[in-house]
């Protein structure tokens, strides 16, 4: 009878509320709170938003220790062996909306590449008021070797031709500049308006297939990552660009031979060496786009100083890395490697250990990363599992040698009808994009542009 | 009392040996019937693979992606695919009847300048007066040329068929030597032992038998990665050969009924020997020449071995549909033996008729291997 008692004493637990995101922020600090063990992730966002005043409920979600309730927190404390005497430190945040399938767009050939432009995309930021945000545009590049400009009803607006070979990168530079870059070493610049892709320069450096881009509108720069082991560093202003090298630019013979008009001909800025092998990936340093950072095959991620042309930094991990994303809030590479996880790389000096954490989850190569345009704590990754996932990179645990961490949402390849096809045959997923207005934009092996958004 | 088990070595634990391939990550589909052959390009980006289809295909191993191909033949078989070891040239040497075609995959493979380099190297025996090699028999009648270097029809080479050498006999096995000018082919199904084994030279195009007798049917050969030595499987035997004095070094004693193919580690120092009668034997070159290690892991014959270039790894592939990967450290000082210690056997490969898994090559850095299949299928496991 005593035990019982006990027992029945102990269903309360002591928790301490706070949060990372100022908009949500107590007014004051409650101090450590009484709560029944009961409570499972519903009542606690209720208890918050009347703690908050809030007259619209803000959906909440709950870490402890970096890990999400999602049970009872009598049944958390159980299964974590924690003691309900002790104080829980429990953070909230804004809950996540599970995305949900919203369209295909369908090709005739695997997609490789997507971007997309709106209101809230990096292109139209860095436009301004040249771009009122009314149409909003998804562009692909197809390993058929043909760029793409859709409108939000799964419709055609503009198509690119040009590329001798597949298209393995394509990034809107501003709403009316396009570059995309692919298997037959070109990066080639577009003009676009509301239905036309005009070819306006072709970039010739690289000695292999260039199959990452990124781009910088503000100093007219991008950043190409190529199979040939260089980054190579090119201006989007014709008149700032270089000569072409003759002995990359193909003969003059061929070229008579396709019958198109000439388009205007140049050469890189400078190309990158140092790394040992293919480049995968690369990207802006989000807060100062003089910094560069590049994922090879070699296994290492390099920061360059893009103004002195120089490698700053190698940080060596321990497989093969396959993209790359910058989180500018926390300071972190996000890496996808070979070895079907997501690495988080401190590349500051000061940092000591490579991977500050660790994302796992995925059944095959991580190919492609996005950030969440409204969170610097979430991140979306593809693989060729055939599976795209959502990560926030606040819900880690602690193991023997790293940081943890689990998708939040799992989002399957319609085309996949349910199935997990072995080695992500005929579903891998090759690109991945998030934007505020569209969602979660994936390109894949399925010759599907396929589009998930959380229905707020 | 001693417990018995305490005696023995122990073992690492596989979990401490990482990396090594555990599951199929890419499956490369595109040939008809059998995947006989296989061979990784040096940089590691690609891989071509021949069949029974008469095609030579080459693929992204990381996407599944069909880069390259060509037809060689409509009614025999592609049996060996070998890319030149050299990162300056873009060059896949293939067998297919009793020819040796020389490629060169266009497009967007290879760079200009790279592929200005191979051309160049395919066409500088042109010059040797070599090129058609005869000789006389005792009654002083002009023999058959062993051999005929040539350049393919115009079609042929526009579709990147650059060079061909035409044997008189089935070359099932082509191998390089490291500095990427000799190579090797071997023909097991000849009468004539006395041809079963060749050596070329591509700068002179220029072939020669070094066996006028040969003990034994012809099964492999390779060349020794630092020595000037050769090494010969017969059905029953191995011999190593100082290719520089022309004498016997050294005989093997493997046991085996029948082997099927052989892989020196990068050291020159351990041979592995794969056998039809299921055996997987291990020779430390310094230790006699009796197995090291006896490894039966397969219910099917083992059809191909491969030590890894760098890593203390090696896998094997057999009919029974399964490669066999293992952890293989050689160790540099001679006191101490080799560890081997079996990993993981991936499956996947479906047998067709009696055959499973026709051949197995690793990348050159990286922990990643692939399979031909009977069964059609190019698997990447990583
Ligand atoms: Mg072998």
């Amino acid at each position: 009878m005593t035990d019982v008692s006990a027992m029945q004493k102990q269903s309360q637990v002591r928790i301490h509320l706070h949060t990372r995101s100022g908009d949500i922020e107590l007014p004051q600090d409650t101090g450590p709170i009484l709560v029944s063990t009961e409570l499972k992730r519903y009542q606690l966002s209720t208890l918050v938003n009347r703690l908050l005043e809030t007259e619209q409920p803000v959906p909440l979600e709950f870490l402890i220790n970096g890990q999400f309730l999602r049970t009872s927190l009598d049944e958390f404390l159980t299964r974590n062996g924690i003691s309900a005497e002790t104080t829980l430190s429990v953070e909230y945040v804004k809950a996540l909306i599970p995305p949900l399938y919203v369209a295909s767009y369908e090709h005739d050939d695997w997609v490789s590449s997507v971007d997309v432009l709106s209101a809230s995309s990096q292109a139209a930021a860095w436009a301004g008021n040249r771009y009122d945000g009314s149409t909003q545009r998804v562009l692909s590049g197809s390993y058929d070797g043909v760029l793409r400009i859709w409108n939000t009803s799964s419709e055609v607006v503009a198509t690119g031709s040009g590329h001798t070979s597949s298209i393995k990168a394509a990034r809107y530079v501003s709403p009316t500049q396009i570059a995309s870059s692919g298997m037959d070493r070109t990066l080639r610049l577009w003009k676009c308006d509301e239905t036309t892709l005009t070819p306006t320069l072709e970039l010739y450096g690289h000695k292999a297939s260039i199959d990452g881009l990124a781009a910088h509108a503000p100093s007219s720069r991008i950043l190409s990552a190529s199979a040939d082991h260089t980054v190579g560093v090119w201006s989007t202003k014709k008149a700032e660009a270089p000569e072409a090298s003759e002995e990359l630019v193909p003969n003059a013979k061929r070229r008579k031979l396709s019958n198109t008009k000439p388009v205007t001909q140049r050469g890189p800025l400078s190309i990158l060496p140092g790394h040992q092998s293919q480049v995968t990936d690369v990207c802006f340093d989000e807060k100062d786009a003089t910094v560069g950072y590049s994922a090879s095959m070699d296994h290492s991620v390099k920061t360059w100083d893009l103004t002195t042309a120089t490698c700053v930094d190698t940080r060596t991990t321990a497989q093969s890395l396959l993209s790359i994303c910058h989180l500018p809030k926390s300071s972190l590479i996000a890496t996808g490697t070979s070895a079907r996880h997501i690495t988080l790389i401190d590349p500051r000096a000061s940092a000591t250990n490579v991977s500050a954490m660790t994302l796992r989850g995925h059944a095959n190569f991580v190919s492609s990363l996005a950030r969440d345009p409204m969170s610097s704590h979430q991140l979306a990754s593809g693989s060729h599992d055939g599976t795209c996932r959502v990560w926030d990179i606040r819900s880690v645990r602690s193991e023997a040698m790293d940081r943890v961490g689990e998708a939040v949402y799992v989002i399957e390849r319609e085309s996949a009808k349910g199935r997990r096809p072995i080695a992500g045959e005929g579903v891998k997923v090759f690109d991945v994009c998030w934007n505020r207005e569209i969602g979660i934009v994936s390109a894949g092996e399925d010759k599907q542009l396929q589009i998930n958004k959380a229905s707020s | 009392n001693i417990d018995p088990e305490s005696l023995l070595p122990k073992l690492p634990d596989p979990a401490e040996l990482k990396p090594f391939p555990t599951t199929c990550t890419t499956i490369c589909r595109g040939h008809e019937g059998r995947v006989r052959t296989l061979s990784f390009d040096p940089t590691g980006r690609w891989v071509a693979s021949g069949g029974d289809d008469g095609n030579v295909r080459v693929w992204d191993p990381s996407t599944g992606r069909q880069v390259w191909q060509i037809r060689l033949s409509r009614e025999e078989a592609v049996n060996a695919v070998a890319w030149r070891p050299s990162e300056d040239t873009c060059i896949i040497a293939a067998c297919c009847g009793e020819t040796v075609h020389f490629l060169i995959p266009k497009n967007e493979l290879c760079a200009p300048d790279t592929e200005a380099r191979s051309q160049e190297v395919l066409s500088a025996g042109f010059g040797y007066a070599t090129s058609a090699t005869t000789s006389k028999t005792a009654s002083g009648q002009d023999k058959p040329a062993a051999s005929t270097w040539s350049r393919p029809s115009a079609q042929m080479q526009d579709r990147g068929c650059l060079l061909t050498l035409s044997l008189h006999t089935t070359p099932k096995i082509l191998t390089w030597h490291r500095r990427a000018d000799y190579f090797t082919t071997i023909s097991p199904s000849t009468n004539a032992t006395s041809t079963a084994i060749a050596i070329h030279t591509l700068s002179k195009h220029l072939t020669q038998h070094p066996f006028k007798r040969l003990k034994g049917l012809a099964q492999t050969a390779c060349f020794h990665p630092t020595k000037p030595q050769f090494i010969v499987a017969t059905r029953q035997r191995i011999r190593i050969y100082d290719l520089q004095q022309q004498k016997l070094e050294k005989e093997l004693l493997p046991g085996a009924r029948w082997i099927s193919d052989i892989s020196l580690h990068p050291s020159g120092t351990h041979l592995l020997i794969s056998t039809y009668d299921k055996r997987l034997l291990w020779h430390d070159l310094e230790l006699g020449n009796t197995p090291y290690k006896t490894l039966r892991y397969h219910s099917r014959a083992i059809r191909s071995v491969a030590f890894h270039e760098r890593l203390p790894l090696f896998a094997d592939a057999s009919d029974d549909g399964t490669l066999q990967v293992f952890h293989g450290k050689v160790v540099r000082d001679s006191l101490e033996n080799a560890t081997v210690v079996p990993l993981k056997v991936l499956r996947g490969h479906r047998v067709t008729g009696v055959l499973g898994v026709l051949g197995v090559v690793w990348h050159p850095r990286e922990a990643w291997c692939v399979s031909a299949g009977a069964d059609g299928g190019v698997r990447v496991w990583t």
